[in-house]
């Protein structure tokens, strides 16, 4: 298949490393980038329920005539032909409309806010309206180039969480990696999420895929999260909870984030996946 | 308890899913109310503020005072809401065509917020735009907060359009027409009814908040078949000035963007312009709703040819004001412009033909106020309404439907474009329901393309090549490259017969050799229009879709057709 990743382009050495991860994560799962240099320090994405103004900072206009030349040179490090995306339609002279036509975006933990907060474990607001309405997976990439060498799938049970696991054997069918599954176990106990993926129709892929799958009970989240090899792609679901839901009810999301380095691979409520 | 919630969900189902009109109403209602509010929250902050900066206006500096009003606006609008610029109007009418009425919830502030900081300090720009842009994206949230469809959301859009407009001119019906005339471009059954209620909703809004101040006191007219030839007359000159004003719009915002200056520092200049012929012309500061009235209850008292110098004054000052980086509508500019017009044409009249017995002279200034609004906005029951219960001169009525209607029709032929369509126009994005623009960016390319075709080697042999064709109905078969899987061109049936004719060709030659590598592509980039032109150019019935090198599928005239007659069903239904 024709997978296409959209990566907004940063002309920054936290751009490159970023781009950097985009490229690699492209060419482990046969997809193709698409880099959007912006000239506008905004854009809009129209969703199905909503039009989401992402405001960018300055840091992503740095230098707009070296930043062609300096993707196509990342491009061709990683061996991959240069591809721009060039918007077609404006709702107003300065603000252009991105297509929300992909398979994949793209997305520093914050769009909006300057990289200096990133390392605090902040998800902007922006990201999370996006990770909320998107059809697609969101990847939020580590603050430096790492490359993964195993897929790491948070399944808790949930609708979403059940799209994260297709989307996790999708990319370990894709990419040929090592898959491991990681259930904290809360309410159930390990037999129903067994059941769980067999009513799914998922067990016979598990199987097939998954090196591991590690449940752990609630108390050791933090123990889980340690056990998640340090090279490892996570792919989780979220539900893209605004900041106040998420202070009132806590967010597993923002947890996870916020303790691991790692590349996450976030699938929203809106996001559906099949295996085929 | 199970019962209570049976019941209820069975009230539910009935009240709302199976015919959702209702709901329609409820919530058309709540947008009105809102925008209802929006409207009175920002006029009387206008009033409030210009009353205030009034004792000032006669001091030599007070030329700044439009410059700082600029200033704070353009600076707001860039770097705190982050909207982009624009009218707001011609925002609302692509968010109504191309994405079902998606608008952003800073959209239901940001105007009101620019508008009041740019006319409040003596811009000359109308609040009535900001309203608009206000309400539709009260209208806009409420559906998204609601999960309503996208036919919904564009009945609310126009819902909280007409209650910005009926609102802020105390006039449902000019509200409930303005937002089918021109904000949704479509007159449906299932659309008029809601609307209405929110117009009406809006401008109870008003009466309820402000009952004592009418924007324009009703007036009676005594107006005879003796009218009826100068308002042809007069039509002629709105349509005219109407063209003029929509030239100079468009052409100050060129030269605005050509320049190198920020925004704010564009915003300066041009507030500083507008001041400096505000100190010799008052006329032109503001929304100009107090002249109007003098206009019409003919206590206007500038003679003839200052009042002519006035119009073109407007028309320079509003251009300098929304051209160069303040924030507002043109439709108070239209009606300032519309009754000066009005009062030099009717006292030109007097001097001609003093003795003929026409109407009084504010009769005149709301007929070039029809006209005006009729001319830029090419929107002539906008303006017979809107004009009709503002002033309440029902007597007017048909000489208002001659100028109106006259003036739209010559300033179409002079500018086929009305003022908030032409940007439109201009990049292709004019998409009124039932058209075939609309219909065809409707339909997504991704549903059109048929995958299931059988894909063959480069190297198959061709006798290979028959066994298949043998079994298959595809008259086109794409040609893979078999390591890279990438596209290499296209085996036609109709193409191929010598070689099926000739048995000894069967194991000589292989597909690379016979397939047609010319044949035109198309990507998924590629909207439905691109496609039917390269196909129309080239003559083809089918074209293939690549990606990336790799083989997508195949798009037919014959599926285009299917989905559009069904895309057309959709978009002209009642519903």
């Amino acid at each position: 298949m024709n997978y296409k990743l959209l990566h907004i382009f940063r002309n920054t050495p936290f751009g490159r490393e970023t781009f950097l991860q985009s490229l690699y994560f492209c060419k482990t799962i046969n997809a193709f980038p698409l880099a959007y240099i912006p000239r506008s320090d905004k854009f809009l994405l129209y969703f199905s329920n909503d039009a989401v103004q992402v405001d960018l900072d300055h840091s992503y206009l740095t230098s707009p005539d070296t930043a062609k030349s300096n993707a196509e040179k990342l491009f061709e490090e990683m061996g991959t032909k240069p591809m721009f995306y060039e918007p077609k339609n404006f709702t107003a002279s300065s603000l252009p409309d991105i297509s929300t036509n992909f398979d994949y975006l793209c997305c520093p933990r914050s769009v909006s806010d300057m990289s200096s907060k990133i390392g605090l474990g902040h998800i902007g607001p922006r990201v999370r309206r996006i990770i909320k309405h998107a059809t697609f997976p969101v990847l939020i990439t580590s603050p430096v180039f790492k490359p993964w060498k195993s897929i790491s799938v948070f399944f808790g049970g949930s609708k979403n969480a059940l799209t994260a696991l297709t989307l996790g054997l999708k990319i370990a069918l894709a990419s040929g990696l090592p898959l491991d599954i990681y259930t904290l176990l809360e309410k159930q106990d390990e037999a129903y999420y067994r059941e769980l993926i067999e009513k799914e129709g998922l067990d016979e892929p598990v199987t097939q895929l998954s090196r591991q799958w590690f449940f752990y009970e609630k108390a050791h989240f933090d123990t889980m999260l340690y056990d998640v090899p340090h090279n490892s792609l996570i792919v989780l679901g979220a539900y893209g909870h605004g900041i106040i839901k998420d202070l009132l009810l806590g967010s597993k999301m923002e947890q996870i984030q916020s303790t691991v380095m790692n590349n996450l691979l976030i699938t929203g409520p809106h996001c559906s996946m099949s295996l085929q | 308890m199970s019962t209570l919630k049976k019941g209820y969900s069975i009230l539910y189902q009935w009240l709302f899913h199976r015919d959702d009109r209702l709901l329609l109403i409820i919530a058309g209602s709540v947008a009105g109310i809102c925008s209802g509010l929006a409207a009175v929250a920002l006029r009387l902050s206008l009033q409030t503020v210009l009353e205030w900066l009034h004792p000032f206006r006669h001091y030599g500096w007070a030329f700044v005072l439009p410059a700082v009003g600029a200033l704070l606006s353009s600076l707001y609008l860039e770097k705190i809401a982050r909207e982009g610029a624009g009218h707001g109007v011609p925002e609302v009418i692509y968010a109504v065509s191309r994405y079902g009425g998606l608008l952003r919830f800073r959209s239901s502030y940001s105007r009101l917020i620019s508008s009041f900081l740019t006319i409040g300090s003596g811009g000359s720009a109308g609040p009535e735009a900001p309203v608009v842009m206000s309400g539709s994206a009260i209208g806009s949230n409420i559906a998204k907060f609601l999960s309503l469809n996208e036919r919904q959301r564009i009945t609310l859009v126009g819902c909280g359009t007409a209650g910005a407009i009926a609102s802020i001119f105390n006039a449902p019906i000019a509200g409930l027409v303005f937002a089918i005339e021109v904000i949704l471009g479509e007159w449906k059954f299932v659309n008029i009814i809601p609307i209405a209620i929110a117009a009406v909703a809006g401008a109870e809004v008003s009466q309820a908040i402000i009952p004592e101040q009418v924007i324009f006191n009703h007036q009676t007219f005594q107006v005879g078949l003796l009218d009826i030839l100068p308002s042809l007359c007069l039509a002629l000159v709105t349509a005219l000035v109407s063209v003029v004003f929509t030239k100079t719009l468009q052409q100050s915002g060129k030269i605005a963007r050509t320049s190198s200056f920020p925004l704010w520092v564009r915003a300066v200049f041009g507030g500083c312009i507008v001041g400096t012929i505000g100190i010799f012309m008052p006329v032109v500061l503001g929304e100009g709703y107090h002249f109007i009235q003098e206009m019409i209850s003919g206590t206007f008292s500038l003679g003839v040819f200052i009042t002519f110098v006035a119009v073109f004054a407007k028309i320079f000052a509003t251009a300098m004001t929304l051209g160069w980086g303040g924030s507002g509508g043109i439709f108070a500019p239209c009606l300032v412009i519309g009754s000066l017009t009005g009062i030099v044409f009717h006292k030109f009249l007097l001097i001609l033909l003093p003795s003929v017995g026409c109407a009084r002279e504010g009769a005149y200034a709301l007929l070039g106020m029809t006209g005006i609004i009729s001319g830029v906005m090419q929107a002539p029951l906008t303006g017979i309404f809107l004009i009709v219960e503002i002033t309440g001169g029902y007597e007017m009525t048909l000489p208002l439907i001659v100028v109106s209607s006259i003036s739209s029709t010559m300033s179409h032929y002079i500018e086929p474009a009305s003022f908030y369509f032409k940007d439109l126009i201009e990049r292709g994005q004019f998409l009124r329901p039932g058209t075939d623009a609309r219909i065809l960016s409707d339909l997504n390319i991704s549903e059109l393309i048929e995958t299931r075709y059988t894909k063959v080697s480069g190297n198959m042999v061709f006798r290979e090549f028959i066994e298949i064709i043998k079994t298959s109905r595809q008259n086109f078969f794409p040609v893979i490259d078999d390591r890279t899987n990438e596209y290499k061109g296209m085996v036609k049936i109709s193409a191929i017969r010598k070689y099926v004719l000739d048995p000894g060709m069967y194991d000589m030659i292989f597909l690379s050799q016979i397939m047609d590598t010319e044949v035109m592509t198309v990507s998924l980039e590629n909207d439905l229009q691109e496609v039917l032109e390269i196909m129309d150019i080239n003559g083809m019935e089918t074209i293939p879709v690549v990606e990336h090198d790799r083989f997508v599928g195949m798009i037919s005239k014959t599926r285009i057709l299917d989905l559009y007659r069904r895309e057309l069903i959709v978009q002209t239904s009642a519903h």
